[in-house]
């Protein structure tokens, strides 16, 4: 079943003088459960597709469908709930991590599913001590902070992750680990921006940025 | 007042022996000052004998707009943007303080007497502005600094009010900070200005404690009140639809 959508979709961004183009033409279908590496050059604006997928940009022409529907704002609530961004450099708050953890499942959209052991369980899968729950965010390595975030983000049930170079910041044996986990469950659809040659496995589909997006309306070059 | 004027001479050899530049600052400002006064003392020696309730409204009123616009200048945001809920959150708030305040607490038989309706609501009013300055730009401020963090919370499933509360916590404790400290020190450190004019005019100091007390706590609580309301309408007219902050209605 196709999830989302994207039909000749152009990105421009005003840098306070003018509008800057960013991409256009952007053709992307996800099938749910599907496993997406999306690879190219750095700067060309593929963290900018998942900003597309949840909201956060607008693109300035093109359409973006979510299960079949025109995706409008009231849509990209309900895309927030199921989708989740995890960067490379992913901010989640300050203070101690336990307190984020608690503010976190103290959200609507995350009542009740708080849950202790599946906590104890990934802290082990991802190489992390308990003590770590102590320590303020801010403080803890970049390693750390993808590892936490991955964790929370996972803790939130949600079914579709959008990972931003989650494993750039971690030794071999924990990418492994991490690609591992997000391959593992079939009902999962993940789309995955790195330049790590774990993520290119069998059943995995990658996607070379620079052929999903062209110029044909501006005729400018992407840059 | 001539005597008084004279003292200016001091700032003034300063400015010069110093080279500050500020000999004509000085005296314009001394110069304003004074006719500004002047000016407001004829017009309320007009308001407070004709003591109506209208004009006396329509003063506070006018106070409050521009106060509110004075906010919005000082927070760097385009004025047309808040104006217009700002304006009626502060004319409820200071409108419903200033009549609990003459009602209950100094019991008065007609509550928008002029001699306490104006004075009492320019206090309130004037001391709930820098926070509510500081207030709204510490809120933009936050926002923009750390958009990322703010868009990771909404991507973990925040509605955009629990996204923004911490930036909102931060920001009411910071706006609130200095009329708390002021609270604690008023009387050791500084003799307020209205207990000073009280005393000078010849009331008992325990009388003008108890004004200055009731209005410290008026001040406190309006402040408190119009921060918060200024805050939840920034939350509300400052998102879009998607929850992105309009960054157009910043001025630059």
């Amino acid at each position: 079943m196709e999830i989302i959508r994207m039909e000749d979709v152009s990105v421009s961004v005003n840098d306070g003088l003018q509008d800057k183009l960013i991409f256009s033409g952007l053709d992307l279908s996800v099938s749910k459960g599907e496993k997406i590496l999306i690879k190219g050059r750095s700067g060309i604006g593929k963290t900018t597709v998942f900003r597309l997928i949840l909201g956060f940009t607008r693109p300035s022409s093109g359409r973006i469908y979510f299960q079949g529907k025109p995706a409008d704002s009231e849509l990209f609530w309900e895309i927030r709930k199921r989708a989740t961004h995890i960067s490379q450099d992913s901010d989640i708050g300050e203070g101690p991590v336990m307190t984020l953890f608690e503010e976190v499942f103290s959200y609507s959209a995350n009542h009740g599913k708080f849950d202790h052991d599946a906590l104890d369980t990934l802290l082990a899968e991802f190489s992390l001590e308990r003590e770590v729950l102590n320590k303020k965010f801010e403080n803890l390595s970049g390693g750390e902070k993808q590892r936490i975030s991955i964790i929370i983000s996972l803790m939130t049930k949600k079914d579709i992750f959008l990972l931003d170079e989650i494993t750039s910041d971690l030794d071999a044996a924990l990418k492994t680990n991490v690609v591992d986990y997000f391959m593992a469950n079939p009902e999962w659809t993940v789309l995955a921006i790195s330049h790590d040659p774990e993520w290119e496995r069998e059943g995995v589909r990658i996607i070379d940025f620079e052929k999903i997006i062209s110029n044909r309306k501006s005729g400018k070059k992407v840059d | 007042m001539v005597l008084c004027f004279i003292l200016l001479l001091i700032p003034i050899a300063v400015s010069y022996y110093f080279k500050l530049q500020l000999i004509g600052p000085t005296l314009e400002s001394a110069f304003r000052m004074a006719i500004q006064l002047a000016l407001v003392g004829i017009f309320l020696t007009f308001v407070f004998d004709l003591n109506s309730t209208i004009i006396n409204i329509v003063w506070v009123m006018v106070m409050v707009i521009v106060a509110s616009h004075n906010v919005l200048k000082n927070a760097e945001l385009k004025i047309q943007s808040l104006i217009a809920p700002l304006i009626t959150s502060f004319a409820l708030t200071n409108m419903g303080m200033l009549l609990y305040f003459n009602s209950f607490i100094i019991d008065l038989a007609n509550v928008f007497d002029a001699r306490y309706f104006i004075p009492i609501g320019g206090m309130v009013l004037g001391n709930s502005l820098r926070a509510n300055i500081v207030g709204i730009n510490d809120f933009c401020d936050q926002i923009q600094r750390n958009e990322n963090r703010y868009l990771s919370k909404l991507s973990l499933g925040a509605e955009k009010h629990e996204a923004l509360m911490p930036y909102m916590r931060k920001s009411l404790r910071n706006a609130l900070k200095p009329t708390i400290a002021n609270m604690a020190t008023i009387g050791i450190v500084f003799l307020p200005g209205m207990m000073t004019g009280q005393i000078l005019g010849g009331s008992s100091p325990l009388t003008a404690i108890e004004y200055q007390i009731a209005i410290m706590v008026a001040i406190y609580v309006t402040t408190v009140i119009n921060v918060l309301m200024a805050l939840i309408i920034l939350m509300y007219r400052g998102f879009d639809e998607y929850g992105m902050f309009r960054k157009n209605m910043l001025k630059s």
